[in-house]
């Protein structure tokens, strides 16, 4: 299976043989969210946490944050634990237990 | 390739004329210009007077129009270019690449678990992030991948995740001809553009919260998808910092009614959903705090003033003025209007504030089709009164909101009608 994987060649290095290349703000952008994406997990790490608390942490806006938190949500990577005062507490989703 | 009928528009109005007629037996190629059909009653929550769900009614006509025999679909495709000739019109269709070979992709999404980018994702109106390859939305009709190569980083983990090798970058722009009989315009509306409204200091994109803008003013369809059971987040949140709102106001006529915006126009709907979206609130939120400032209340159809009545009475504040601007203290919006019936000049603060958006025309196709609009850009019958799903253009109809705001009730009466007309059309010119 590997080796057909291998040996197929994908029409993505097609398109960039043919002088095609992504545009330089989609690679910062890129870049840069997963940095914020690191951040907050790394945060995550040492236990639950609102997303206030995770802004707070990692000194970025928290109206960002939530972005970011509530996006990682729909992709499986957080789960919301218990409510305080209006605020969820964020986890880390073990690896293998996303959607 | 030749049908009886070409569709513009995949909304509800598109779906249930291209339903009516496939029913009655016509070759019917329903073209829509986004990745799914659905438009924008597949976002809503629920619908008012009844509170059903708005879901529940659009995703089985959606999944009819698309296994019908007699319905042919052609979504992610523009109409660019339509000439009448003797009897018949012939199309241009413009099929946008999808960098997805529509019949490999079986939606399994394995696509966009491995995507590293995020984008803003316009189901949601950019509440929540998409990947560059996404499938549009969860009941999306065809459920197929859609490929985002001006935001694609093209680092072929996509290409390599797909077990069916559906993902094709060399996907080409692909021009289609088509000859049909008769048209059905079923184009819809555009939202107004809140960050217009510079007093009410809607931030626009979520992503690039800008210091002097509150993230938690959103407008009334961030709203929708907020309450609706497909919602993107885990609870009913505010966008800016994830808290549960327990104070939210509704501020109508953002858009509608205001010549200086340009749109003097009622929109129709803003007060009803407005209404709806304060019970679905207080509902959801039982302790919540729910208010509306208001000019007046249009609740002019069946069962929509006992509608009003009804959420007023649970407890719904509704406090008439027109809000001159919406500040920001401590994260929180707050409303600055004067009550016009106390004459009291009001500061109130809020968790959220939702703008309810007018409803705007969609002329694109105006001059590709020949037919006329007025000059808010809304096509035009010429027997508005008489026969108003009609055109100058013997042989092309209209529907739903591409003639003026309606709700869905008018706009699905007015589908069936545009068909109507259509059928007696094709019979008189001969199939």
């Amino acid at each position: 299976m590997a080796e057909e994987q291998a040996k197929k060649e994908l029409t993505v290095k097609k398109l960039r043989d043919r002088g095609v290349k992504p545009r330089e703000e989609v690679i910062e952008m890129a870049k840069e969210q997963r940095k914020i994406i690191k951040q907050i997990s790394e945060c995550l790490k040492a236990g639950p946490k609102t997303i206030p608390e995770i802004a707070s942490e990692i000194n970025m806006p928290v109206g960002i944050v939530a972005w970011y938190v509530l996006t990682m949500f729909k992709y499986g990577q957080v789960e919301p634990g218990e409510e305080i005062d209006g605020y969820y507490k964020y986890k880390l989703v073990a690896k293998g237990g996303g959607k | 390739m030749k049908y009886d009928v070409l569709v513009i528009g995949g909304g509800i109005a598109g779906i249930e004329a291209s339903l009516t007629l496939g029913d009655a037996g016509f070759e019917v190629l329903l073209v829509e210009k986004d990745p799914s059909i659905g438009g924008h009653m597949i976002q809503l929550s629920k619908v008012f007077p009844t509170t059903d769900c708005a879901g529940c009614i659009t995703t089985p006509k959606m999944a009819a129009a698309a296994s019908h025999p007699k319905v042919h679909l052609m979504t992610y495709s523009e109409v660019k270019e339509v000439q009448k000739t003797g009897k018949e019109f012939r199309v241009k269709v413009l099929k946008k690449p999808r960098y997805v070979e529509e019949d490999l992709c079986i939606g399994c999404g394995r696509c966009e678990e491995v995507c590293p980018v995020l984008v803003p994702r316009e189901f949601d109106y950019g509440i929540v992030g998409r990947k560059a390859v996404y499938i549009p939305f969860e009941m999306a009709v065809p459920k197929k991948a859609v490929l985002d190569l001006e935001h694609c980083m093209m680092c072929g983990r996509c290409e390599r995740a797909c077990p069916k090798d559906a993902i094709n970058f060399l996907q080409e722009p692909e021009e289609v001809e088509i000859t049909v009989k008769a048209i059905i315009v079923a184009t819809g509306y555009n939202l107004f553009p809140p960050e217009k409204k510079k007093e009410y200091s809607y931030t626009g994109n979520l992503t690039l919260i800008h210091t002097n803008l509150n993230p938690n003013i959103i407008h009334s369809m961030q709203m929708e998808r907020l309450l609706a059971p497909s919602r993107p987040y885990h609870a009913l949140l505010r966008p800016g910092d994830g808290k549960v709102p327990e104070r939210v106001a509704w501020v109508l006529c953002t858009g509608s009614r205001d010549k200086s915006l340009g749109n003097p126009l009622c929109s129709r709907v803003c007060c009803m959903y407005s209404v709806k979206q304060a019970l679905l609130y207080t509902s959801a939120i039982p302790f919540g705090e729910a208010a509306i400032y208001y000019m007046d209340i249009r609740a002019f159809g069946k069962g929509f003033e006992e509608f009003y009545t009804m959420v007023r009475d649970l407890g719904v504040y509704f406090i008439r003025g027109k809000v001159a601007r919406i500040e920001s203290r401590n994260g929180n919006p707050v409303v600055i209007v004067e009550d016009t019936e106390t004459g009291e000049i009001r500061e109130d603060e809020y968790d959220m504030v939702v703008l309810s958006i007018g409803l705007l025309s969609n002329p694109e196709l105006s001059e590709i089709l020949g037919i006329d609009t007025n000059s808010y850009g809304f096509y035009v019958p010429p027997e508005e009164n008489a026969n108003p799903v009609a055109t100058k253009v013997d042989g092309i109809f209209v529907a739903g909101t591409a003639t003026c705001p309606k709700d869905i009730p008018d706009t699905v009466a007015e589908a069936a009608a545009a068909a109507a007309q259509c059928i007696a059309y094709l019979k008189e010119v001969g199939t």
